[in-house]
């Protein structure tokens, strides 16, 4: 958890200079009934009214904070993830001043200011230990305003959850075997727009007489289309297998987890459409968005039973518990 | 606000809290001017951007360390008096903090030496005005407390000096703590240590208008002082009587080197009886009238002319001099006496007297003169009246005795000038009826007074300070005032709105020592039963309006309708108990197409499978299944999300 200096548990804590204002009033008002002065009296009403004036207005204008998370950025395990924490302050008569945020995976936060009746947006950073979905059920405010004899603590709920991807490998050892595995980069096998054969099929309406296979249309006596494959170098297949066999620990597992998502990370970036293929679904990256191939990482728990997983020849295997004629990151 | 635009204020806040202190006796002059040079240097450096050390701090460690022995010397031998040592040390300690500041973050200490010097200010202030240097100086507290609240904050984290508080903030804040303030005062308990002494105010040190003899060596001389002596509640069928108003505190009866005195006497507690002290015996009219008193010099008290009992006070002693009346030194933080003054037209004493003629030199010129004015009358009222008469018409009043110029004895005064002020006038009659062998004497006080119409008192001024003659007609002393009527203290013609002005802050004034100074343990028992007596009649009140009330409700319609919207109450809890959850219903509504949606999957998920196979269903419950995901991760639940996700899924089910 990240806390800063003077986090603690509970409500409220007296500071030095809160001691000190309350031991300065105790004298006041020793002295003030020793004498009966009513001059004293007048000093030591002031002070006690400051005290407790103190006590409301820190604890009225946390109390009527709300809270929640506006957006948040791609929250990858180990980097700062960046988002937006909205605060409405529904109080009518406080304004409130120097608070600090914190909490959870929270870096702490200062708050100016939240005037009474508004919202703000404050940005904020995150950090993540682990993938997965990532509960962010409280936050904690602090805030001595306003005289800063008392440090109050309000704890807040919120309901939110956010689904952190794996954490990429960044040491350069490790991304160039992301870079190496570019070589592994295969046909598509599907149809598409390019120069080799894939198949042929019936004529239909509407189709482009520059695809005709004169030659098999000759021979057969009827039109016939010739259809291409698509270009073969746009396309890399991830093949993530999640078996864990017993000795294996969830170290190695979470490292190929990472390795898988460092990979398919880097082959987005370099323009290539990702495949990935995982227990009974694969996934294709869509226009340059790898989300549901990263979700998918995130959420992946491992499997104590083998799986048979289908994939192509120059597909790329991260697996900790299978050896075999597949290349591995 | 830049750092050294605080550190100046936090300077001239510092400054500021000793300012009070000039206007009363807590420390001397020299301390005080001294510690404001030091200020005041120390604030040029740092407006100059230079480091507050006007003294190198080496060097004010040294004398910080000799002070200490220095304290000792001061209240043993300089001041005589640890509450001033004591002033004197904090002034110093405040001069140390900003110079050692340089070196290490002291603010809290310096704000907590501020505050020592402010309460040493303010505890021996007691005039209204003590008021607005509270506030000015909480304001600026506030602006020093919230920027000190901040730094410590923003210290924590790491990060730099930001913008503090505004003023505004400040303003807001000291507003509501002078509202606490203001309900708290009356409440906080005036339980105080019997063992200890009141902190006296600044009036003892003002002059008076009266003087403890009168001294005509010398040129006399009096200053217009409007401090209030004492004011005055005469009811309206009393005032004719009674006024105009004339507090008597002294009897000169006794002539020596042109000097008038006032006759020792015996001193003497006397006795009250239920709180009444009796002092003379009524004769004629009797009224009772009001005096609230502050006790000038020592604690002597001042009783209008015609007093004959009196009671207020705790204890009452004739003497040092001959019927002077004092008390014991007040146990509170003011002056002020408040009593009930038994009045009557005319008073004898309560004990036989022999009244003894004056020891005034006889003067063969003076006699004359005497004989002259007086005729034949052998009344020594009768020859008084004259005298008086003579006096005032024939002689000059001159309201400021600098004016006369040099010092004159009463034979000059009667004799050769002719012009003089209330006190030769006085002394020229008691010298004229001694050579008539009439016993006579001069008595000193206070006379006349301002009405208030804002608050139905007469008030008496150091101003008003006056001296007029009591004559001896065989059984008792009657009052004769040989000074022109007209002339006289209080009887200067002020403008209306002049004189309105004047009332209203003598009524302010009023107030604050009535409910702010004098307020005490009495008030409060006095204010716990009007609201015990108040709590009482309202309950009493309710009670009866309740009693009627409820023989309305025993009837039987009342009761039925009562029932039914208990029984409607509990229906609707347990038809909102029975009530599924929303993702309940959206599992189940999902389930109709072929999806589980378990706990491993999310809502998001399920809507992308049902997607794939159901496009056309899909899109129907993708802005509900939006809406239940607004609603779960909500920090706030919203009812009326709830009730449309059911509403139209009911819709869908159809």
């Amino acid at each position: 958890m990240n806390a800063p200096p003077f986090a603690f548990d509970g409500v409220v804590r007296l500071t030095k200079v809160g001691t000190s204002y309350v031991l300065f009033t105790v004298v006041i008002g020793f002295a003030a009934l020793n004498t009966g002065n009513n001059a004293l009296y007048i000093g030591l009403t002031f002070l006690l009214g400051c005290l407790l004036l103190s006590g409301i207005a820190s604890k009225g204008g946390l109390k009527h904070l709300r809270v929640e998370f506006s957006a948040i950025g791609q929250p990858w395990v180990g980097r700062p993830a960046h988002g937006m924490l909205r605060l409405h302050n529904d109080s009518r008569i406080w304004n409130v001043r120097d608070v600090v945020i914190c909490g959870g995976e929270l870096d702490p936060v200062l708050v100016p200011i939240v005037a009474r009746r508004s919202t703000i947006e404050v940005p904020v950073t995150l950090h993540f230990d682990h993938r997965g979905i990532v509960t962010v059920n409280r936050l904690d405010f602090y805030t001595r305003y306003p005289f800063g004899f008392f440090l109050k603590k309000r704890r807040i709920r919120i309901h939110g959850e956010v689904i952190v991807y794996p954490r990429l490998l960044e040491g350069e050892r490790d991304r160039r075997r992301m870079e190496a595995t570019a070589e592994g980069e295969i046909a598509t096998n599907r149809i598409g727009a390019g120069g080799e054969v894939h198949s042929f099929r019936e004529y239909v309406r509407g189709d482009s007489l520059r695809h005709v296979a004169w030659k098999k249309s000759a021979s057969l006596g009827r039109w016939i289309i010739k259809q291409t494959e698509a270009e073969a170098s746009k396309s890399v297949h991830v093949v993530l297998d999640p078996y864990k066999p017993r000795g294996v620990n969830d170290e190695a597992f979470e490292e190929i987890v990472s390795a898988a998502a460092t990979y398919i990370y880097y082959s987005m970036q370099r323009g290539l459409e990702v495949v990935l293929s995982l227990p009974r679904v694969s996934l294709h990256s869509k226009a340059e968005d790898a989300t549901p191939l990263f979700r998918a990482l995130a959420l992946i728990e491992p499997a104590h039973e083998p799986f048979a997983i289908p994939y192509e020849r120059n597909a790329v295997v991260f697996s900790v518990g299978r050896h075999d004629d597949a290349r591995t990151a | 606000m830049t750092p050294a635009r605080r550190e100046i204020e936090t300077l001239l806040l510092t400054s500021f809290a000793a300012v009070p202190l000039y206007a009363t006796n807590a420390v001397g002059l020299l301390p005080l001017v001294a510690f404001h040079a030091v200020m005041a240097g120390i604030i040029a450096r740092v407006a100059m951007g230079k480091s507050p050390e006007l003294i190198p701090a080496p060097v004010m460690r040294t004398i910080a360390v000799l002070y200490i022995g220095f304290y000792i010397v001061d209240a043993a031998f300089i001041s005589r008096n640890a509450i001033a040592a004591s002033t004197h040390l904090v002034l110093f300690i405040a001069t140390y903090q900003p110079i050692e500041s340089a070196r290490t973050r002291n603010y809290a200490q310096r704000l907590l030496t501020t505050a020592l010097i402010f309460v040493a200010s303010i505890a021996t202030s007691t005039h209204i005005t003590v008021l607005l240097f509270v506030i000015v100086f909480a304001f600026l507290m506030f602006r020093q407390l919230m920027y000190v609240s901040h730094i410590e904050t923003v210290a924590a984290l790491g990060h730099e000096y930001a913008e503090p508080p505004s003023s505004r903030a400040a303003t807001f804040y000291l507003a509501g703590t002078a509202c606490i303030a203001a309900v708290l005062f009356p409440v906080v308990p005036r339980v105080r240590n019997p063992m200890m002494q009141g902190i006296g105010g600044s009036l003892t040190n003002a002059s008076t208008g009266l003087s403890d003899t009168i001294d005509f060596n010398h040129e006399r001389s009096s200053t217009p002082d409007p401090s209030v002596v004492a004011r005055v509640w005469i009811s309206a069928d009393a005032a004719p009587f009674f006024t105009p108003i004339r507090l008597r505190g002294a009897i000169y009866d006794r002539f020596s080197r042109n000097q008038w005195l006032q006759s020792a006497g015996r001193f003497h507690e006397l006795r009250s009886r239920d709180g009444v002290f009796r002092i003379a015996r009524p004769v004629g009219l009797q009224r009772v009238i009001t005096v609230q008193q502050h006790l000038l010099t020592n604690t002597r008290v001042y009783l209008p002319t015609g007093a004959y009992a009196v009671s207020g006070l705790p204890t009452l002693f004739e003497g040092p001099q001959n019927e002077a009346l004092t008390t014991m030194p007040l146990r509170r933080s003011t002056d002020m006496v408040t009593l009930d003054v038994s009045v009557a037209r005319d008073i004898e004493p309560l004990r036989s007297v022999e009244p003894h003629v004056v020891n005034y030199p006889r003067n063969d010129e003076v006699t004359a003169m005497a004989r002259q004015i007086v005729g034949t009358s052998s009344d020594p009222l009768e020859q008084a009246e004259k005298i008086e008469q003579y006096l005032s018409t024939k002689f000059r009043y001159v309201a400021d005795p600098a004016a006369i110029g040099h010092p004159m004895t009463v034979d000059r005064f009667l004799l050769h000038d002719h012009v003089g002020h209330c006190e030769y006038f006085a002394a020229g009659m008691v010298a004229l009826l001694s050579s008539l062998d009439v016993p006579a004497r001069i008595a000193g006080g206070f006379y006349g007074g301002r009405f208030n119409p804002l608050t139905g008192y007469f008030v008496i001024r150091r101003e008003d300070a006056h001296a007029w003659v009591e004559v001896w007609n065989g059984t008792r002393w009657t009052t004769f005032d040989p000074t022109p009527a007209t002339l006289r203290p209080g009887m200067d013609q002020t403008g209306l709105l002049r004189a309105y002005v004047s009332a209203l802050g003598e009524s302010v004034t009023y107030y604050w020592d009535r409910y702010v100074l004098t307020y005490g343990l009495g008030d409060q028992v006095a204010m716990a039963a009007n609201a015990i007596t108040a709590v009482r009649d309202a309950m009493r009140s309710v009670k009866l309006r309740m009693s009627d009330q409820l023989t309305q409700l025993k009837s039987p319609g009342t009761i039925v309708f009562i029932l039914l919207i208990v029984a409607g109450g509990a229906l609707a809890v347990a038809i909102a108990g029975r009530r599924h959850p929303v993702f309940d219903l959206l599992a189940s509504h999902l389930r109709r197409f072929g999806i589980n949606v378990g706990p491993a999957m999310t809502m998001e998920e399920a809507l992308a499978e049902l997607r794939a196979n159901h496009p056309y269903d899909a899109r129907e419950l993708e802005p509900l299944i939006a809406m239940y995901e607004a609603e779960r991760f909500s920090a706030h639940a919203d009812p009326r999300r709830r009730k449309t996700i059911r509403k139209r899924l009911a819709e869908l089910r159809a």
